[in-house]
């Protein structure tokens, strides 16, 4: 585990409200749980989110499962902390807690 | 590729379930684990439990495509009515 790594995603998820670490952007996902999520924050009404693309830094691909203790892309994090992938997202969203947390986030 | 049984296998061997079905076409998976386990637990926590079990097909890439439902058997007797 590289520390210089995950001082950086410490840093993105901690100065950022809304981060998606994906595969591809929010234009054109590249792996259909990518893109899930990204439709998931839209229909929450959050339209400025960052998202980091894990295929264009292979740091970021493996240092972001060790950060989280997750193995798999997508990442939601909501100001610095780690929600889930994107079936934590869906069953979220299903019973409006994730549109709790996003709420007033939400621009 | 890998047949939704060797995942079952897997799964089983690290986490005692009350229920486990696996559906998938060798690349994408859906899986429905129940487990008393995942009780007083976060969806997070519950998912991580499942992935420990699957730890060695997913750090060799052999594994990346599985969604998931965790639940506890009080909350799978409610889904089921």
């Amino acid at each position: 585990m590289s520390e210089p790594t995950q001082q950086r995603i410490h840093q993105t998820v901690t100065g950022n409200p809304v981060v998606l670490y994906m595969k591809g952007n929010a234009q054109f996902p590249q792996c259909g749980f990518s893109a899930t999520a990204v439709q998931i924050l839209k229909v929450c009404g959050v339209n400025d989110f960052v998202t980091v693309n894990v295929l264009e830094d292979p740091e970021i691909r493996q240092g972001i499962k060790d950060y989280a203790n997750w193995p798999t892309i997508p990442q939601l994090y909501i100001k610095g902390e780690f929600v889930g992938g994107c079936d934590i997202m869906r069953e979220m969203y299903q019973t409006g807690e994730l549109q709790k947390m996003l709420a007033g986030i939400a621009a | 590729m890998m047949h939704p049984d060797q995942i079952k296998t897997l799964i089983l061997a690290g986490l005692p379930c009350e229920h486990l079905a696996i559906d998938g076409d060798g690349h994408h998976f859906e899986a429905l684990v129940v487990s008393a386990e995942f009780t007083g637990k976060s969806r997070v926590q519950r998912q991580q439990r499942v992935y420990q079990t699957l730890k060695a097909k997913l750090d060799s890439g052999e594994l990346h495509a599985l969604s998931f439902k965790t639940l506890t058997p009080e909350e799978w007797s409610v889904q089921r009515g």
